[in-house]
Protein backbone atom coordinates (compact mmCIF):
# COMPACT_ATOMS: atom_id res chain seq x y z
CA UNK A 1 0.00 0.00 0.00
CA UNK A 2 1.53 3.25 -0.89
CA UNK A 3 0.64 7.04 0.01
CA UNK A 4 -0.55 9.76 -2.85
CA UNK A 5 0.99 12.78 -1.35
CA UNK A 6 -0.76 15.92 -2.11
CA UNK A 7 0.87 18.95 0.43
CA UNK A 8 2.96 19.40 3.44
CA UNK A 9 2.13 22.03 5.92
CA UNK A 10 3.21 22.74 9.88
CA UNK A 11 -0.24 23.19 11.50
CA UNK A 12 -3.48 22.06 9.23
CA UNK A 13 -6.64 20.84 10.97
CA UNK A 14 -7.92 17.23 10.07
CA UNK A 15 -9.36 17.33 6.45
CA UNK A 16 -13.20 16.77 6.48
CA UNK A 17 -14.66 13.10 5.67
CA UNK A 18 -16.41 13.98 2.67
CA UNK A 19 -13.35 15.74 1.30
CA UNK A 20 -12.01 13.49 -1.74
CA UNK A 21 -9.08 12.87 -3.55
CA UNK A 22 -7.16 11.45 -6.21
CA UNK A 23 -9.36 8.58 -7.57
CA UNK A 24 -11.99 9.41 -5.14
CA UNK A 25 -10.17 8.21 -2.36
CA UNK A 26 -10.45 10.18 1.38
CA UNK A 27 -8.19 12.44 2.52
CA UNK A 28 -6.24 12.06 5.82
CA UNK A 29 -3.69 13.79 7.59
CA UNK A 30 -0.59 12.02 8.60
CA UNK A 31 2.04 13.74 11.18
CA UNK A 32 5.62 13.38 10.92
CA UNK A 33 7.62 15.54 13.48
CA UNK A 34 6.31 18.97 13.04
CA UNK A 35 5.09 18.35 9.54
CA UNK A 36 1.16 17.46 8.64
CA UNK A 37 1.02 15.96 5.43
CA UNK A 38 -1.91 15.05 3.79
CA UNK A 39 -2.27 12.29 2.02
CA UNK A 40 -4.58 9.35 1.06
CA UNK A 41 -4.08 5.65 0.75
CA UNK A 42 -3.42 4.62 -2.82
CA UNK A 43 -3.57 0.71 -3.93
CA UNK A 44 -2.54 1.08 -7.60
CA UNK A 45 0.93 1.27 -8.55
CA UNK A 46 0.38 4.17 -10.56
CA UNK A 47 -1.83 7.33 -10.88
CA UNK A 48 -3.62 7.92 -13.81
CA UNK A 49 -3.30 11.32 -15.41
CA UNK A 50 -6.82 12.67 -15.84
CA UNK A 51 -8.68 15.79 -15.56
CA UNK A 52 -10.36 14.43 -12.76
CA UNK A 53 -7.74 13.54 -10.96
CA UNK A 54 -5.73 16.60 -11.36
CA UNK A 55 -8.75 18.89 -10.50
CA UNK A 56 -8.76 16.63 -7.14
CA UNK A 57 -5.29 17.26 -6.74
CA UNK A 58 -5.50 20.97 -7.25
CA UNK A 59 -9.23 20.55 -4.40
CA UNK A 60 -6.93 18.70 -1.73
CA UNK A 61 -3.92 21.51 -1.94
CA UNK A 62 -6.81 24.58 -2.05
CA UNK A 63 -8.65 23.26 0.81
CA UNK A 64 -5.56 23.55 2.82
CA UNK A 65 -4.94 26.75 1.46
CA UNK A 66 -7.68 28.43 3.14
CA UNK A 67 -6.14 27.74 6.54
CA UNK A 68 -2.24 28.23 5.88
CA UNK A 69 -0.22 28.17 3.10
CA UNK A 70 1.34 24.50 2.75
CA UNK A 71 3.92 23.11 0.11
CA UNK A 72 1.91 21.48 -2.56
CA UNK A 73 3.65 18.66 -4.46
CA UNK A 74 3.66 17.95 -8.05
CA UNK A 75 1.00 15.77 -8.92
CA UNK A 76 1.55 12.09 -9.33
CA UNK A 77 3.84 11.63 -6.12
CA UNK A 78 2.99 8.24 -4.39
CA UNK A 79 5.41 7.02 -1.59
CA UNK A 80 5.11 3.92 0.82
CA UNK A 81 4.99 6.15 4.40
CA UNK A 82 8.52 4.87 5.12
CA UNK A 83 10.21 6.25 2.20
CA UNK A 84 7.36 9.60 2.84
CA UNK A 85 9.23 9.34 6.64
CA UNK A 86 12.56 8.98 5.92
CA UNK A 87 12.48 12.00 3.28
CA UNK A 88 10.32 14.31 5.90
CA UNK A 89 13.14 13.19 8.13
CA UNK A 90 16.49 13.74 5.69
CA UNK A 91 15.24 16.98 4.46
CA UNK A 92 13.15 18.27 7.65
CA UNK A 93 15.65 21.63 7.84
CA UNK A 94 14.92 22.63 3.73
CA UNK A 95 11.63 21.84 4.11
CA UNK A 96 10.86 24.03 7.39
CA UNK A 97 12.63 26.91 6.01
CA UNK A 98 10.90 26.74 2.36
CA UNK A 99 7.75 26.62 4.85
CA UNK A 100 8.99 29.37 6.65
CA UNK A 101 9.90 31.29 2.95
CA UNK A 102 6.37 31.11 1.58
CA UNK A 103 4.15 31.53 5.05
CA UNK A 104 1.64 34.04 4.93
CA UNK A 105 1.92 34.26 1.23
CA UNK A 106 0.10 33.27 -1.70
CA UNK A 107 1.40 32.50 -5.36
CA UNK A 108 -0.21 34.85 -8.47
CA UNK A 109 -0.02 33.79 -11.92
CA UNK A 110 0.41 35.80 -14.88
CA UNK A 111 1.11 34.72 -18.41
CA UNK A 112 1.85 37.69 -21.12
CA UNK A 113 0.25 37.03 -24.61
CA UNK A 114 1.68 38.18 -27.83
CA UNK A 115 -1.52 39.07 -30.29
CA UNK A 116 -3.08 36.69 -31.84
CA UNK A 117 -2.27 38.36 -35.23
CA UNK A 118 1.45 38.78 -34.35
CA UNK A 119 1.80 35.16 -34.11
CA UNK A 120 0.58 34.18 -38.00
CA UNK A 121 3.65 34.57 -39.31
CA UNK A 122 4.41 31.45 -38.22
CA UNK A 123 2.58 29.92 -41.38
CA UNK A 124 -0.24 27.83 -41.35
CA UNK A 125 -0.33 24.94 -39.21
CA UNK A 126 -4.00 23.49 -39.39
CA UNK A 127 -2.65 19.46 -40.14
CA UNK A 128 -3.52 16.77 -38.06
CA UNK A 129 -0.34 16.48 -36.17
CA UNK A 130 1.36 13.92 -34.31
CA UNK A 131 2.13 15.05 -30.57
CA UNK A 132 5.76 14.58 -31.98
CA UNK A 133 5.82 16.53 -34.95
CA UNK A 134 3.75 19.27 -33.27
CA UNK A 135 6.47 19.42 -30.63
CA UNK A 136 9.37 19.29 -32.80
CA UNK A 137 7.45 21.72 -35.07
CA UNK A 138 6.93 24.03 -32.21
CA UNK A 139 10.70 23.73 -31.21
CA UNK A 140 11.57 25.21 -34.62
CA UNK A 141 9.55 27.92 -34.54
CA UNK A 142 10.81 28.76 -30.56
CA UNK A 143 14.22 28.88 -32.37
CA UNK A 144 13.53 30.98 -35.18
CA UNK A 145 13.09 33.84 -33.86
CA UNK A 146 14.08 33.52 -30.01
CA UNK A 147 16.39 35.92 -30.38
CA UNK A 148 13.73 38.90 -31.14
CA UNK A 149 11.58 37.37 -28.83
CA UNK A 150 13.98 36.81 -25.73
CA UNK A 151 14.63 40.74 -25.59
CA UNK A 152 10.78 41.32 -25.90
CA UNK A 153 10.50 39.28 -23.29
CA UNK A 154 13.01 40.36 -21.39
CA UNK A 155 11.67 44.24 -21.07
CA UNK A 156 8.21 43.27 -20.70
CA UNK A 157 9.85 41.23 -17.81
CA UNK A 158 12.05 44.07 -17.01
CA UNK A 159 8.41 46.52 -17.08
CA UNK A 160 6.39 44.65 -14.95
CA UNK A 161 9.09 43.86 -12.27
CA UNK A 162 9.00 48.06 -12.28
CA UNK A 163 5.31 48.00 -11.91
CA UNK A 164 4.36 45.19 -9.19
CA UNK A 165 8.30 44.68 -8.09
CA UNK A 166 7.31 46.16 -4.61
CA UNK A 167 4.56 43.90 -3.45
CA UNK A 168 6.11 40.53 -4.68
CA UNK A 169 7.86 38.97 -2.29
CA UNK A 170 9.75 36.51 -4.64
CA UNK A 171 9.51 35.85 -8.44
CA UNK A 172 9.33 32.95 -10.70
CA UNK A 173 10.01 33.92 -14.37
CA UNK A 174 10.36 32.07 -17.49
CA UNK A 175 10.59 34.76 -20.19
CA UNK A 176 11.29 31.95 -22.86
CA UNK A 177 8.53 29.73 -23.54
CA UNK A 178 6.90 29.93 -27.08
CA UNK A 179 6.00 32.41 -29.82
CA UNK A 180 2.65 33.14 -27.80
CA UNK A 181 3.49 33.21 -24.72
CA UNK A 182 5.55 36.23 -23.91
CA UNK A 183 6.20 35.52 -20.48
CA UNK A 184 5.06 33.13 -17.22
CA UNK A 185 5.51 35.01 -14.10
CA UNK A 186 4.95 32.98 -10.64
CA UNK A 187 4.26 36.17 -8.18
CA UNK A 188 4.57 35.06 -4.13
CA UNK A 189 2.90 37.68 -2.52
CA UNK A 190 2.30 38.18 1.10
CA UNK A 191 -2.00 37.57 1.37
CA UNK A 192 -2.35 40.76 2.56
CA UNK A 193 -0.73 42.47 -0.13
CA UNK A 194 -2.86 40.61 -2.23
CA UNK A 195 -5.51 43.83 -3.00
CA UNK A 196 -2.41 45.70 -3.97
CA UNK A 197 -0.80 43.28 -6.26
CA UNK A 198 -3.90 43.29 -7.89
CA UNK A 199 -4.73 47.16 -8.22
CA UNK A 200 -1.05 47.69 -9.53
CA UNK A 201 -1.27 44.93 -12.06
CA UNK A 202 -4.45 46.23 -13.43
CA UNK A 203 -2.86 49.90 -13.32
CA UNK A 204 -0.06 48.27 -14.97
CA UNK A 205 -2.35 46.42 -17.87
CA UNK A 206 -4.04 49.97 -18.73
CA UNK A 207 -0.37 51.45 -19.57
CA UNK A 208 -0.30 48.28 -22.03
CA UNK A 209 -2.83 47.54 -24.35
CA UNK A 210 -1.17 45.61 -26.90
CA UNK A 211 -0.70 43.02 -24.17
CA UNK A 212 -3.23 40.58 -23.38
CA UNK A 213 -2.70 39.34 -19.66
CA UNK A 214 -3.78 35.84 -18.50
CA UNK A 215 -3.52 35.89 -14.06
CA UNK A 216 -4.98 33.34 -11.98
CA UNK A 217 -5.15 33.37 -8.52
CA UNK A 218 -4.47 32.63 -5.36
CA UNK A 219 -2.62 29.55 -5.82
CA UNK A 220 -0.84 27.06 -3.20
CA UNK A 221 2.96 28.28 -3.99
CA UNK A 222 2.98 25.26 -6.21
CA UNK A 223 6.13 27.40 -8.23
CA UNK A 224 8.05 28.02 -5.39
CA UNK A 225 7.67 24.62 -3.35
CA UNK A 226 10.87 22.69 -4.43
CA UNK A 227 14.11 22.44 -2.24
CA UNK A 228 16.22 20.47 -4.84
CA UNK A 229 16.52 20.85 -8.74
CA UNK A 230 14.85 24.74 -9.10
CA UNK A 231 16.37 25.31 -12.16
CA UNK A 232 15.45 21.96 -13.53
CA UNK A 233 11.80 22.25 -12.14
CA UNK A 234 11.44 26.05 -13.45
CA UNK A 235 12.58 25.13 -16.98
CA UNK A 236 10.34 22.01 -17.02
CA UNK A 237 13.31 19.49 -17.36
CA UNK A 238 13.91 16.65 -15.31
CA UNK B 1 -15.66 21.89 -10.24
CA UNK B 2 -15.29 24.04 -8.33
CA UNK B 3 -12.99 26.90 -9.75
CA UNK B 4 -10.23 27.54 -7.09
CA UNK B 5 -9.70 31.08 -8.58
CA UNK B 6 -11.39 34.42 -8.19
CA UNK B 7 -10.15 36.07 -11.06
CA UNK B 8 -9.05 35.25 -14.94
CA UNK B 9 -8.33 38.46 -16.81
CA UNK B 10 -7.36 38.17 -20.73
CA UNK B 11 -8.06 42.06 -21.50
CA UNK B 12 -8.43 45.48 -20.61
CA UNK B 13 -11.77 44.75 -19.56
CA UNK B 14 -11.85 42.42 -17.09
CA UNK B 15 -14.03 40.08 -18.77
CA UNK B 16 -13.43 36.38 -17.82
CA UNK B 17 -14.66 34.27 -21.00
CA UNK B 18 -14.47 30.79 -21.43
CA UNK B 19 -13.60 30.49 -17.76
CA UNK B 20 -14.60 27.00 -16.72
CA UNK B 21 -12.06 26.19 -19.55
CA UNK B 22 -9.33 28.61 -18.85
CA UNK B 23 -9.44 27.69 -14.95
CA UNK B 24 -9.07 23.98 -15.84
CA UNK B 25 -5.67 24.55 -18.00
CA UNK B 26 -3.97 26.81 -15.37
CA UNK B 27 -5.18 24.19 -12.78
CA UNK B 28 -3.31 21.62 -14.62
CA UNK B 29 -0.21 23.79 -15.85
CA UNK B 30 0.19 24.38 -11.42
CA UNK B 31 -0.47 20.95 -10.91
CA UNK B 32 1.58 18.53 -13.56
CA UNK B 33 4.47 21.58 -14.10
CA UNK B 34 5.07 22.47 -10.52
CA UNK B 35 5.40 21.54 -6.69
CA UNK B 36 7.45 19.94 -4.63
CA UNK B 37 9.39 16.78 -5.91
CA UNK B 38 10.58 14.10 -4.37
CA UNK B 39 13.55 12.80 -6.29
CA UNK B 40 13.28 10.21 -7.79
CA UNK B 41 9.52 9.16 -6.81
CA UNK B 42 7.82 10.58 -9.55
CA UNK B 43 7.62 8.36 -12.75
CA UNK B 44 3.99 8.52 -14.40
CA UNK B 45 2.91 8.11 -17.45
CA UNK B 46 -0.06 7.82 -19.54
CA UNK B 47 0.28 5.81 -22.66
CA UNK B 48 3.85 6.76 -23.05
CA UNK B 49 3.33 10.26 -22.68
CA UNK B 50 5.62 11.74 -20.57
CA UNK B 51 4.37 13.75 -17.64
CA UNK B 52 6.36 16.53 -18.71
CA UNK B 53 5.27 16.88 -22.18
CA UNK B 54 1.80 16.91 -21.40
CA UNK B 55 2.71 19.77 -19.13
CA UNK B 56 3.80 21.59 -21.92
CA UNK B 57 1.16 21.01 -23.91
CA UNK B 58 -1.21 22.20 -21.37
CA UNK B 59 0.93 25.25 -21.12
CA UNK B 60 0.71 25.76 -25.05
CA UNK B 61 -3.03 25.36 -24.69
CA UNK B 62 -3.97 27.54 -22.24
CA UNK B 63 -1.98 29.90 -24.07
CA UNK B 64 -4.46 28.99 -27.03
CA UNK B 65 -7.87 29.07 -25.76
CA UNK B 66 -7.05 32.58 -24.61
CA UNK B 67 -5.73 33.40 -28.09
CA UNK B 68 -8.86 32.36 -28.71
CA UNK B 69 -10.91 34.13 -26.82
CA UNK B 70 -9.20 37.27 -28.27
CA UNK B 71 -10.18 36.25 -31.46
CA UNK B 72 -13.73 35.90 -31.29
CA UNK B 73 -13.67 39.15 -29.35
CA UNK B 74 -12.08 40.68 -32.19
CA UNK B 75 -14.51 39.66 -35.18
CA UNK B 76 -17.53 40.44 -33.23
CA UNK B 77 -16.66 43.78 -32.30
CA UNK B 78 -16.26 44.41 -36.19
Amino acid sequence: MKLYVYCLAEDVDEPSNSLRGVAGEPVRRLDAGNFSVLVSDFAAEAVLVNQENAVAHAEVVQSVLTQTTPLPFRFGTLVTEQQLESYLSARREALESKLGSVRGCVEMSVKIIADPDSSEASGPNNNPQTPGTAFLSEKRREILGSETRAAEAKRVASWLEDRIGEVVRETRINTNPTDKLILAAAHLVKREKVPEYRTRLAEARHERPELHFLTSGPWAPYSFANIDLEFKTQFGVS
Amino acid sequence: MSSPFDQIIITESGESLEESELSLLETLDHVLNRGLVIAGEITISVADIDLIFLGLNVMLSSVETAQEVLRRREQKSE
